[in-house]
């Protein structure tokens, strides 16, 4: 395996390249499937989408090695699928696209159900793992930890402290809090 | 298939008990709770070391591991409870006979704990049932349910029995009474509302 110092390989290829570099990979001897899943870079200047990251191991006994691939994807495009290299890709692809909503084409595990979520609790709208995915209980509710200054109410707030909100956090035109 | 089997209630004859035979059941029962540890998270090893010899709450008469819900007295919910999880909580719960008494175990399932802002994680058990005692800590230590497990008997010790369940006398946190929240204007962003089990207005 590989050890923490030790960077694994990272290679990147367009969209259209996608299950031919894959299959590539798997000819090298990559024919591990490790996991896949996306990282949300919508908020980038240039290209913005998502990268779909996929990781695979080659597992020769005494020489096992890892490789990454990574391939950036308009927002809406969807994704070829690669159920038909590694079965096991269907629950990666599934919770990818119930955290990311990215669709994969040609997805199929073999159940003829076709795409559905897999983790998220029935009735779940929503994609959250996006940035843009508001995670609206502090607008709904007291935030019970009160741990910045002057978020408890005892002291006066003090002016000038600007904030700035990580991604998810409801801004105020939610309402006060 | 479902079947409906009644809940199993302390009866009238109770109620009408004098009162030294209250006192006598009352403390029959703080001292023989069977305990069903609904472990979610890494507090339930916390609750499992209490179990274990060195804390041991079986000389306090909780009796850990019961075969299931419907054997037992005392729900210790410990660990973080989800919003997927929290239909099967509602409904291990509903199967306890009465009297019945909940202990939340950690700030997970007191409040959400350090998953409060996420998407899944329900805020708080005492949104699903009703709490009698709440251990506060991540996790709490097996000192503190100890406490925990005085504190609910001494409350059970206090109990007046009545043909209303104790249960249906307490308050849910007010928190889940108030309405769902709206987005700011149109959007396809889902606001995430943690689900409410239906339940009966309690006054
Ligand atoms: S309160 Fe802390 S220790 Fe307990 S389940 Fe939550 S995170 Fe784990």
């Amino acid at each position: 395996m590989t050890s923490a110092t030790e960077q694994t390989p990272l290679r990147d290829c367009e969209l259209d390249g996608w299950v031919e570099t894959v299959q590539e990979l798997r000819g090298e001897g990559f024919d591990y499937f490790d996991w896949l899943t996306a990282v949300d870079e919508t908020d980038r200047e240039e290209s913005p989408g998502f990268d779909v990251v996929l990781h695979l191991y080659d597992m020769t006994p005494g020489a096992v090695r890892g490789t990454l691939l990574r391939c950036r994807v308009p927002e809406g495009t969807p994704v070829p699928s690669l159920t038909s290299l590694w079965c096991g890709a269907a629950w990666h692809e599934r919770e990818t696209h119930e955290m990311f909503g990215i669709e994969f084409s040609g997805f199929d595990d073999g159940t003829g159900l076709g795409m559905r979520p897999l983790l998220l609790p029935d009735g779940f709208v929503g994609t959250p793992l996006r940035k843009s995915f508001v995670l609206a209980a502090r607008a709904s509710k007291p935030w019970p930890g009160a741990k910045d200054p002057g978020e408890s109410g005892d002291t006066p707030r003090r002016a000038g402290r600007r904030k700035n909100l990580p991604p998810g956090v409801p801004d105020p035109s939610w309402g006060p809090r | 298939m479902t079947v409906d089997l009644p809940t199993p209630r302390v009866g009238p004859l109770q109620d009408a008990a004098p009162k030294p035979m209250r006192l006598v059941l009352n403390w029959g029962r703080r001292y023989s709770l069977w305990v069903f540890n609904f472990g979610l998270a890494c507090c339930a090893i916390e609750f499992i070391a209490a179990s274990m010899a060195r804390h041991d709450f079986i000389r306090l008469g909780v009796i850990p591991f019961a075969p299931g819900p419907r054997q037992a007295d005392l729900m210790v919910v410990s660990g973080t409870v989800t919003d997927k999880m929290a239909p099967a909580v509602r409904r291990l719960y509903d199967q306890m006979p009465e009297p019945k008494y909940v202990i939340s175990f950690g700030a997970c399932s007191n409040s959400g704990g350090p998953y409060w802002d996420s998407y899944a994680v329900t805020k708080g058990v005492d949104q699903l049932i009703p709490v009698d005692v709440y251990v506060p800590g991540c996790p709490p230590r097996p000192e503190a349910l100890l406490h925990g497990i005085l504190r609910l008997q001494d409350k059970i010790a206090a109990e007046q029995l009545s043909t209303r369940s104790y249960a249906d006398r307490r308050r849910l946190a007010g928190a889940v009474t108030r309405p769902a929240v709206q987005e700011p204007g149109a959007g396809a962003t889902r606001v995430p509302v943690a689900p409410v089990a239906p339940r009966e207005a309690r006054s």
